[in-house]
C-alpha cells in the first residue's frame, strides 16, 4: 500500500498529465487516541487511524480543490482526472495567482517527540491521574477529555516543493463541579511528555470550582474585567480570524482598517508564529509551500499585518504570510505578548470589578463593525479592593471588538497554552485586564 | 459500491476479540461546493470522505475506532486497539455502559432526489450564483453592498449499518444548500449584515423551487432598509413580542431540542457542550404555557434533518418534548434510554464515518397554533415584531438565551410601524415559554448545522415554527 508521500507524488504527476497547470498535493497520516469521561467515569474511548490526501488545482485561471480519504492509486487517478473535467466548466477566479515557486529553505524544528507511542492504557491512566486530583481538591463531579494526536504530513506541488513535516501532541481539558452551578476548569496540553501535567488541569478546575460555590446574581452594566487564560484565547482567536485576509474581503472582519492604524491599546501585541516551538499547531510550511514564519498582527497597538496566502496577498497588494489555506489563511499558533504584572498585581490593579475565567458560544450582530456577545461560564467573580468577594453566575459579556481591543489594560507576566472546543487555534496568553466591559443578563 | 465484506469481517472480528456488542457503519459522503465571493468565483470543491466506524461495548466500557484504510490488517488493528483500551479501564473508572433493547431491523431506505445535483456542473451553479449576485448589486438603491458571498453545497450520503444483534441498514441521502451572508453599507449609517442558510433533503430541484435570485434580492432591499431606516429600540419598560418563524426556530433548537438530549441530562458532554438545566425527575412538569408544543421529527419529508433509522439501527419517529407546556419525553439514545428505562427514541446521530453517533436533534420546531399573522398582530397595543435575528446564544445549561433581532418592527395597535434596530431578548427559559400565549399557523423552517460532540460534529437540521407572540416581555442589553 503506498503511504501519504507516495500518493501525492503520484496525484501532483497524473493532475500535470492530464493538463492542470498548477497543483498541490498534502498528504497526511494521522493517529489519534482520545478518552473521554464524566460523572468521574469514563464514558468512550475512541481511536482513530486516517490517511488523507487533498489537492488543489489551478487551470486557465479556474480554482479547484478537493478533499479525498478514499484511498487507492486507481481512485486517486480517476479522482485527479474527474476533478479536472469539472473543474474545467468552473468559471475563472479574478484573483487567481499562480502556486508560489520553490524551493525554499524551510527552518529545521527540534520538536519531535513522537507521542504515537502512547498506547491506550497510558492515555486512561492520565485521564485517572486528573479525575483524581480533582476530587482530591474537593470535586464532586469531574469531566473532560484526553486526547493523543500524532501526524506525518507532505506537500508536493507542481511548483518544485516537496516538503514534509510531522507533529504530535498531548491534550487534556478537565471540567470539575462542586455543586450543579459551581463549576472550573483546567487545561494541559503539550508537544512533550515532560511539559503535560493532567493532575494540574484538574487540580486548577477544581480550585476554580470550588471559588465559585453558591454563586450569586450579578446586575447589568460596564464593568472593569480580568479575563482568565481560557475566555482571553476565546476572544483572541476570533480576532485573529478577523485577520484571515479572506474573511476581511468577505466582510467578515472588524480588522478592516488601513495598515498601520491605531486598533488595540499601545501595550498589545498578537502574533501568529507557525514556527512556535511548543506550538501545538506548527509546522514549517503553509498549504502552498511558502515558509511558515512569526507574523506581527497588531504590534503595540497597531495593525501590522493581515494573514495572507498568495491570492489575498495578490488582492492586498502584499506578500504572502505563508498562511495558506488554499480559499482561506488562517493562524496556526496565536502569541500574546505577555505584560509586566504577576497575576495577584492585576487584581490591585483592577481594585473593583470582575474575574472571568471562561466563556463559550461567542456569536456576532456584524463581524464588520465587531457587535457580538458571548456567555460566561464557570468561575465568574466579583472583586472589591483587590479581593474576590463573590461568585457570579448567569451573565453574558455583550460588547464590540474594537472598543475591547483599545482598552485593554494592564498584562500579566505568566502566559499558558490553551487549545480546547472553544479555542480551536492554540493560543499562549496571559491573563489581561479589559476596562468598562459591557455585562448583561437575563431580563426575567 | 461499498465493500460489504469488510463490514461484515469487522462486526465478526470484534466479537471474537472480547466486544459483548459491536455495530459497523461504512459511510460514504460525496460533496461539492461553489463559492462566490463578491462577484468572483473563488473556488470550485469537491469532498469524497468514505470510511468505517466501529463502535464496541467490552469489559464493561465504550469503544469507538474508525479507519479509512479499509484492509483487514489495519481495520482489525483499529479494533483491537479499542478493545484493548476498554480493557485498560480500572474498576473505579469503568461505568459498565449497557444498551436498551431494540427491534432488528433489515431495511433499505433512500431519498431520491427528482434532478440529481451531480448532473448539474460547476459552470450552472456559477451562472445562477452570479444571476444572484447581478440581482443583489441591482437592488441596492441609496446604499452599498461592499461584500456578498454565496455558497451552493450539495452531499449524498450512503451508509451501510450492521450490528452484532442482526440488524442491517443501508441508506442513501442527497442534501443540497444555499448559504448567503450579504453586508450592506451606507455612510453615516455603519453596516448591517444578513447570514442565512437554506437546506432540504432533495437534489438540485430544491435549488431552482427556493427562487433564489428573487430571494436574495428582497433580502438585499430589506437589509438596506434596516441600514437607513431603523432606529434605536423602544426603553418601555412591559411590551409584547412577535416572534418570527426563523426566531421562534433557533429558539425551539437552543433552550428546548438542546435541554432535552438526555446525555447532556446526565452530564455526559459536560466538559464541552455542557449539560442541562432539566433534570430527570422534571418529566411532566409544565415549563410553558398550554399554547407551547414542541417536536422534534426526522421522518418531515424533505427536512434538511431527515432520516428514517438513527445511527444505532433505530426507526425514527416524531418526538414531542414539550406537549401543551408540559415537559412530555427527552431525545435518547439507547445508552441513555436503559439509563431512564425507557424505549429509545432514535435519537442517534453520526456526522460522518469517523464520528462516533451521539444524541442529535433532526428537526425542531413548535407546532403550529389557530392563529393568523394579523390576529397575532391585532391583539398588540404596544410591541416589536422581530422577524428573524443575526447575533444569538445560549448558556451550557441552556436557562439563559439571547437573540438579536435584525429585520424587526414597531407594533401600534395592532400596526407594523418603524424598523427597529436590533431589539434584544434575553431571558430564561422557562419565563419565554410560560409568556407564549398564542401560536400562529405559519409554519416554516430554516435550514441549519448543529455542532455538539468531542471532537466536534455538526449534522444538517431544520429549525422551525410559526409566529408566537409572547406577553409581558422587556427588552434586554445595556442598561
Amino acid at each position: 500500500m503506498m503511504n501519504h508521500e507516495e500518493l501525492v507524488d503520484l496525484v501532483v504527476e497524473e493532475a500535470i498529465r492530464n493538463g492542470a497547470e498548477d497543483v498541490a498535493a498534502l498528504g497526511s497520516l494521522q493517529k489519534t487516541r482520545m478518552v473521554r469521561f464524566y460523572n468521574n467515569k469514563i464514558s468512550v474511548i475512541k481511536a482513530w487511524r486516517n490517511l488523507g490526501i487533498s489537492i488543489m488545482i489551478g487551470l486557465k485561471e479556474r480554482k479547484f480543490v478537493s478533499s479525498y480519504n478514499e484511498i487507492s492509486p486507481e481512485k486517486l487517478i480517476g479522482s485527479v482526472k474527474e476533478l479536472i473535467k469539472l473543474g474545467e466548466k468552473s468559471k475563472p477566479n479574478y484573483d487567481y495567482v499562480p502556486l508560489p515557486k520553490g524551493p525554499f529553505k524551510y527552518i529545521t524544528r527540534d520538536h519531535k517527540e513522537d507521542l504515537a507511542y502512547l498506547s491506550g492504557k497510558d492515555l486512561v491512566e492520565y485521564a485517572e491521574i486528573a479525575i483524581e486530583r480533582a476530587l482530591k481538591e474537593g470535586a464532586k463531579r469531574v469531566a473532560g477529555t484526553l486526547i493523543c494526536n500524532s501526524e506525518d504530513i507532505a506537500l508536493k506541488t507542481s511548483a518544485n516543493i516537496f516538503v514534509k513535516d510531522n507533529a504530535s501532541s498531548l491534550e487534556t481539558f478537565v471540567r470539575a463541579f462542586v455543586e450543579k452551578e459551581s463549576s472550573g476548569q483546567g487545561i494541559s496540553c503539550s508537544t512533550t511528555l515532560k511539559n503535560f501535567k493532567p493532575e494540574i488541569a484538574g487540580l486548577e478546575a477544581a480550585k476554580i470550582a470550588k471559588m465559585a460555590k453558591n454563586p450569586k446574581a450579578f446586575q447589568s452594566g460596564r464593568y472593569s474585567v480580568i479575563f482568565g487564560p481560557f475566555i482571553f484565547a476565546n476572544l483572541m482567536n476570533n480576532v485573529m480570524e478577523a485577520a484571515s485576509a479572506f474573511n476581511v474581503d468577505a466582510g467578515l472582519s472588524f480588522l478592516n482598517n488601513e495598515i498601520g492604524g491605531n486598533v488595540a491599546s499601545p501595550n498589545f501585541t498578537i502574533v501568529d508564529d507557525g514556527t512556535a516551538k511548543n506550538g501545538l499547531n506548527s509546522r514549517v510550511f503553509d498549504d502552498e509551500g511558502t515558509p511558515t514564519k512569526k507574523t506581527v498582527v497588531i504590534g503595540q497597538g497597531k495593525l501590522k499585518n493581515l494573514l495572507h496566502n498568495t491570492s489575498t496577498a495578490k488582492k492586498f497588494k502584499t506578500s504572502s504570510t505563508g498562511n495558506a489555506g488554499w480559499i482561506s489563511p488562517s493562524a496556526w499558533n496565536i502569541i500574546i505578548e505577555n505584560g509586566a504584572y504577576k497575576e495577584n498585581e492585576l487584581f490591585k490593579e483592577l481594585k473593583n470589578g470582575l474575574y472571568i475565567t471562561n466563556n463559550w458560544y461567542t456569536r456576532f450582530q456584524d463581524y464588520r463593525n465587531g457587535d457580538f456577545s458571548t456567555v460566561c461560564r464557570d468561575g465568574i467573580f466579583e472583586i472589591k479592593n483587590g479581593e474576590i468577594i463573590n461568585s457570579i453566575k448567569n451573565i453574558r459579556i455583550s460588547d464590540n471588538f474594537p472598543r475591547i481591543l483599545k482598552s485593554i489594560g494592564a498584562i500579566s507576566n505568566n502566559r499558558y497554552w490553551i487549545r480546547w472546543w472553544e479555542v480551536a487555534t492554540p493560543t499562549l496568553t496571559p491573563y489581561a485586564l479589559v476596562k468598562d466591559i459591557g455585562i448583561t443578563k437575563s431580563v426575567f | 459500491m461499498f465493500l460489504e465484506d469488510i463490514a461484515r469481517y469487522a462486526l465478526n472480528y470484534a466479537l471474537s476479540h472480547g466486544a459483548n456488542y459491536a455495530e459497523i457503519r461504512l459511510q460514504r459522503d460525496n460533496g461539492s461546493a461553489a463559492l462566490l465571493k463578491n462577484g468572483n468565483p473563488e473556488v470550485s470543491s469537491l469532498i469524497k470522505n468514505y470510511g468505517i466506524g466501529i463502535r464496541v461495548l467490552a469489559h464493561g466500557s465504550m469503544g469507538f475506532a474508525s479507519t479509512n484504510i479499509l484492509n483487514r490488517e489495519n481495520v482489525s488493528e483499529c479494533i483491537l486497539e479499542a478493545i484493548s483500551m476498554t480493557k485498560s479501564v480500572s474498576r473505579r473508572l469503568r461505568k459498565n455502559i449497557d444498551f436498551s433493547s431494540n427491534i432488528v431491523s433489515n431495511e433499505k431506505w433512500n431519498a431520491t432526489p427528482k434532478v440529481d445535483v451531480n448532473s448539474i456542473g460547476f459552470d450552472e451553479k456559477f451562472e445562477l450564483l452570479l444571476d444572484i449576485e447581478k440581482a443583489t448589486i441591482s437592488s441596492c438603491n441609496d446604499f452599498k453592498m461592499p461584500n456578498r458571498l454565496f455558497i451552493i453545497e450539495s452531499e449524498e450520503t450512503e451508509k451501510i449499518f450492521l450490528n452484532s444483534e442482526g440488524s442491517s441498514i443501508q441508506s442513501s441521502v442527497p442534501r443540497v444548500s444555499f448559504t448567503y451572508i450579504l453586508t450592506a453599507y451606507k455612510a453615516g449609517k455603519g453596516t448591517a449584515q444578513r447570514f442565512n442558510q437554506k437546506g432540504e433533503t432533495k437534489g438540485w430541484e430544491a435549488i431552482n423551487e427556493w427562487n433564489l435570485i428573487n430571494f436574495v434580492a428582497d433580502e438585499t432591499k430589506i437589509l438596506g432598509k434596516i441600514l437607513k431606516q431603523a432606529v434605536a429600540p423602544p426603553k418601555d419598560d412591559r411590551l409584547d413580542i412577535l416572534l418570527g418563524s426563523e426566531v421562534v426556530g433557533i429558539i425551539c433548537h437552543e433552550s428546548c431540542g438542546h435541554p432535552f438530549e438526555a446525555d447532556r441530562i446526565i452530564g455526559r458532554e459536560a466538559a464541552e457542550a455542557g449539560e442541562s438545566f432539566i433534570s430527570p425527575e422534571m418529566l411532566g412538569q409544565k415549563i410553558g404555557s398550554d399554547a407551547v408544543t414542541v417536536v422534534d421529527d426526522p421522518t418531515l419529508p424533505n427536512s434538511y434533518g431527515f432520516y428514517l433509522y438513527d445511527d444505532e439501527g433505530v426507526k425514527a419517529r416524531r418526538r414531542d418534548l414539550i406537549k401543551n407546556g408540559f415537559i412530555n419525553t427527552f431525545l435518547h439514545n439507547r445508552e441513555t434510554a436503559i439509563e431512564f428505562e425507557v424505549e429509545t427514541n432514535g435519537s442517534s446521530r453520526s456526522e460522518a464515518y469517523n464520528k462516533e453517533p451521539i444524541i442529535r436533534m433532526a428537526n425542531t420546531y413548535m407546532d403550529t397554533g389557530d392563529y393568523k399573522l394579523d390576529e397575532l398582530l391585532e391583539d398588540i397595543s404596544f410591541g416589536i415584531f422581530m422577524k428573524n435575528f443575526m447575533e444569538w446564544n445560549i448558556d451550557d445549561k441552556r436557562f439563559n438565551q439571547r437573540y438579536v433581532g435584525l429585520e424587526a418592527y414597531e407594533i401600534i395597535k395592532g400596526e407594523l410601524k418603524k424598523l427597529i434596530r436590533n431589539p434584544i431578548l434575553e431571558i430564561t427559559t422557562p419565563a419565554l415559554y410560560s409568556s407564549v400565549d398564542a401560536v400562529g399557523k405559519d409554519l416554516s423552517f430554516n435550514a441549519a448545522i448543529c455542532g455538539k460532540g468531542d471532537p466536534q460534529q455538526g449534522v444538517p437540521v431544520w429549525t422551525g415554527g410559526p409566529s408566537i407572540r409572547v406577553r409581558k416581555m422587556r427588552l434586554g442589553g445595556l442598561p
